[in-house]
């Protein structure tokens, strides 16, 4: 068991050096990359200054600053949990680089949490660089708390495997159709309006909060950073903790239902 | 005389090329001062082609023959020297130049790969402005000596390399130029493609009366094409005549084939063994030799038949480039 | 004329090209119908708490959402393409093709390639357009609607000249696209009136990078916004630039054949 431990370590500092190498050559991805990680934020925060300031100084309990603070977390937050899977699998079905990771004697999985986890060790930097930037500019503000940062902690790390889980399975739907394009919209659309990222849960009608709770989105991504940013309740966040569980048990199901199909498919058709 | 279809005078083209030593200290002084090199690709060219000439160019990889071609067709600039083709100056790109010319790569393709070939046709005849029924009359001519019919309608990426290639050639053909340029049309092309493009191409010439210029790395095209050889090494001319003229400078031994009753016999002393097969014995000897060893052969062996060729030429061009590599 | 007839002919093999890969019409118009519903749905939440962004209406919103999925639809639909074929002919020296054809090179790279579903996009950015015109009604005069299509064109050409001029860095530079991927991120700040953003932003999505020709300024033109100076800079940006474009490209096909400088 230890044994199996320890390869699994190997691989994962493999892979860091690995991904970490190839980062190195593409320097100019990664500035491309800073400018529109930093415009993304920026953009909402200035349009949502705007309607605040013009609306008496708040809306739906943001104010400008709080605004401000809220897509600084959401950044940080959506650097630490997002996924490119996606696109990854679509390339590898297509390509017939499947092959070699079914070959393999451990679940392919576990290179890709590497390979994310390592690119974002690597752009970590830039990310906060350009948090520290944001923050200079638009004086965030945010009631934080002590117990909050703490269960933040938890939360992130719930989050990530909920998001990761549920994006690899979605990244799976390349075993079955070349048209994962339209089905990666229709997922990213949903996230768009329903974790949070296209403006706070708070601001939206009823019934699309309520269908956030019930749904996994929120998780993957608002929750840890209404959490960081102390608005919510002690009730509120075991409530969320809790429905991130649930979500995990869910997707873990998903995941092992779908990777057996899928691979009997890939199979069956042929690399 | 008629003026000649191309025409090169000293024609040169020398590239710069970053030269760097291997390791992390070159790597690094490489980021403050690049070293150039001076590589002469093509170094003092100067031959003529006559309207309706179908001339192979021969050479080695790097040897300047796609840098030639280049020139010729207007797509790189000459360092020096001066040509001329059909009585343009090439890289001046005037329109009634483009439209007289054509160039087919073998490694690369004009035809857009996920339709089928007549629609890239269509592309050309718009790009050339070509009267359709002139089109359809050069389009037809083709499609009958190429064996087209049935591959206009498949899509190119579903076409097998052969062909491709046809297809290619056709698309190259369709304005009727007068000057062809050819870079490795038969490459990686199986025996029997390779011999009906062949045909074709001879066909073309004597129907157009276009002017040929043809690479290759295949004698067996420049055997059955061209009369005219041009060979060239390191960007210089080391030969332009008939290819026999070509076997006479060049080679310096010849190949005598003796059968006899088996492969015991020890001929050593003779020549330079090459092989033997069911007592047929393939000997190379200097060319000077050739008579005495014929006549010894013959006095002192029960010699059933005997032989004398020209070594094959590929092995007398191999001879000729090692030499000058060997002299450089 | 001539470039029609050509443009005509590229046209027909994009569509035979795109054809044959068989993409559904139908998940094209699926997509592009999604994108725009997730732009009126964010217009929708930001006004259902304020009747102006700074100062601008939801009906002016909305024609400027149209703008964007217009110029949009016409970027995906010719430029990038051609821009991005111009880039892999560069590199693996398809280029040689190009230029012994008796045509102008620049024509030639810039309309070689048309992804056909993209005008599912301008379609719907015209729809947009049309929509948001009912709903401003009078306040919309035949002089608005010129300069509307002034200001179009001028966007058009700038943001042409700007991709060729970044597509021809190609011969000099590799991975050139990358440069490509910061139009596509900044255009997404175009989605939203410049004037909202800080100085140096707009400064940025003027000069550096012509995002503000491509969305703003249009719609500044249609709802009556526009400036006789901001009309005439973005004619003469749009000369300049077309002209400045045209002699990088020649310069880089001369670096190409290896002509001395």
């Amino acid at each position: 068991m230890g044994k199996y431990f320890r390869h699994l370590l190997d691989l994962y500092v493999q892979q860091f050096k690995t991904t970490f190498a190839s980062m190195v050559q593409y320097r100019a991805s990664l500035i491309i990359w800073t400018v529109s990680a930093v415009l993304e934020p920026l953009v909402y925060i200035i349009v949502w200054s705007t309607v605040s300031n013009g609306s008496g100084g708040s809306v739906g309990g943001y104010t400008a600053r709080g605004f401000a603070a809220y897509y600084i977390a959401l950044m940080i937050v959506n650097q630490a949990t997002y996924t490119w899977i996606m696109y990854e699998y679509e390339y590898r079905v297509r390509q017939g680089y499947l092959s070699f990771a079914l070959l393999r004697p451990v679940h392919p999985i576990h290179s890709d949490i590497a390979d994310n986890l390592s690119s974002k060790l690597i752009t970590l930097p830039l990310v906060l660089g350009v948090a520290a930037v944001l923050a200079l500019f638009f004086h965030p503000a945010a009631g934080l708390q002590f117990w909050a940062a703490l269960a933040f902690i938890p939360a992130l790390v719930l989050a990530f495997f909920v998001r990761f889980l549920i994006e690899w399975t979605l990244a799976l739907a390349a075993f079955w159709t070349t048209r994962v394009g339209a089905i990666n919209q229709v997922y990213f659309v949903l996230m768009l309006f329903l974790s949070g990222q296209i403006a706070p849960l708070t601001l939206f009608p009823s019934w699309l909060q309520a269908a956030a709770f019930v749904l996994p989105f929120r998780w993957m991504l608002g929750f840890p950073v209404e959490l960081l940013l102390g608005r919510l309740s002690p009730r509120q966040a075991l409530e969320g903790l809790g429905m991130q569980a649930v979500w995990l048990g869910l997707s873990l199901l998903l995941i092992r239902f779908v990777w057996r199909r899928g691979v009997r498919v890939y199979a069956a058709v042929g690399a | 005389m008629p003026e000649p279809a191309i025409q090169l005078h000293d024609l040169c083209k020398t590239y710069l090329v970053p030269e760097r030593e291997p390791g992390i200290s070159a790597a690094l002084r490489s980021l403050f001062k690049r070293r150039m090199k001076a590589v002469n690709a093509v170094d003092g060219l100067t031959f003529d082609l006559a309207p309706g000439e179908i001339v192979g160019f021969l050479g080695p990889n790097g040897a300047g023959k796609t840098t030639t071609l280049k020139m010729l067709s207007g797509l790189l600039h000459p360092t020096g020297g001066e040509c001329r083709v059909l009585g343009h100056n090439p890289w001046k790109r005037e329109r009634d130049f483009l439209r007289r010319i054509t160039l087919v790569m073998g490694q690369r393709n004009q035809l857009v790969w996920d339709i089928p070939a007549a629609d890239s046709f269509d592309l050309n005849r718009a790009i050339y402005r070509l009267p359709a029924a002139d089109y359809r009359r050069t389009l037809d001519e083709l499609t009958a000596l190429l064996e087209l019919g049935p591959l206009l309608k498949v899509p190119v990426r579903n076409l097998s390399l052969g062909e491709r290639m046809k297809c290619e050639i056709a698309a190259a053909l369709l304005h009727r130029p007068q000057v062809v340029f050819l870079d490795e049309p038969t490459i990686g092309l199986d025996v029997t493609m390779q011999r009906r493009i062949r045909a074709f191409l001879q066909e073309y010439n004597r129907r157009s009366g276009a002017t040929v210029l043809l690479t290759s790395h295949y004698m067996a095209d420049v055997e059955a094409l061209c009369k005219r050889v041009i060979v060239i090494h390191h960007g210089r001319l080391l030969f332009d005549g008939d290819l026999s003229g070509l076997v006479q400078q060049f080679s310096t031994h010849k190949t005598i084939v003796v059968q006899l009753e088996d492969c015991a016999a020890d001929l050593h002393a003779y020549g330079e063994l090459i092989d033997c097969e069911d007592g047929r014995f393939t000997l190379r000897v200097p060319k000077a030799e050739t008579a005495r060893v014929t006549e010894r052969l013959l006095a002192d062996l029960p010699v059933i038949d005997l032989l004398v060729e020209d070594p094959p030429i590929e092995e007398v061009i191999d001879r000729v480039f090692t030499q000058e590599a060997e002299k450089s | 004329m001539r470039l029609l007839r050509l443009f005509a002919v590229f046209f027909r093999v994009s569509l035979l090209n795109e054809a044959a890969y068989r993409v559904n019409f139908f998940v094209q118009l699926f997509q592009s119908l999604l994108e725009l519903g997730t732009a009126l749905a964010g217009l929708a939440v930001v006004f259902s708490y304020t009747s102006s962004l700074g100062g601008w209406t939801p009906d002016e919103m909305l024609a400027l959402v149209g703008v964007f999925f217009l110029v949009g639809g016409i970027i995906a639909l010719i430029i990038q393409p051609g821009m991005s074929a111009l880039i892999d002919a560069v590199r693996d020296g398809t280029l040689d093709f190009t230029l012994t054809k008796p045509e102008d090179a620049q024509l030639l790279v810039s309309i070689q390639r048309v992804a056909v579903w993209s005008l599912i996009d301008l379609l719907m950015g015209l729809g947009v357009l049309a929509a948001a015109l009912v709903r401003l009604g009078e306040r919309i005069g035949p002089g608005q609607v010129l300069g509307f299509l002034g200001m179009l064109a001028a966007g058009s050409v700038i943001v042409y000249s700007f991709w060729l001029i970044l597509a021809s860095l190609s011969f000099w530079f590799v991975r050139v696209e990358n440069l490509l991927e910061i139009f596509r991120s900044m255009y997404e700040a175009g989605r939203w009136p410049i004037s909202l953003y800080p100085g140096w932003l707009r400064f940025a999505l003027t000069f550096v990078v012509p995002v503000a020709f491509a969305t703003t300024i249009p719609a500044e033109a249609l709802t009556g916004r526009l400036g006789a100076a901001t009309l005439l800079g973005s004619v003469a940006a749009a000369l300049a630039l077309f002209l400045l474009a045209r002699l990088i490209l020649r310069l880089g096909l001369r670096r190409y054949s290896g002509a001395s400088a």
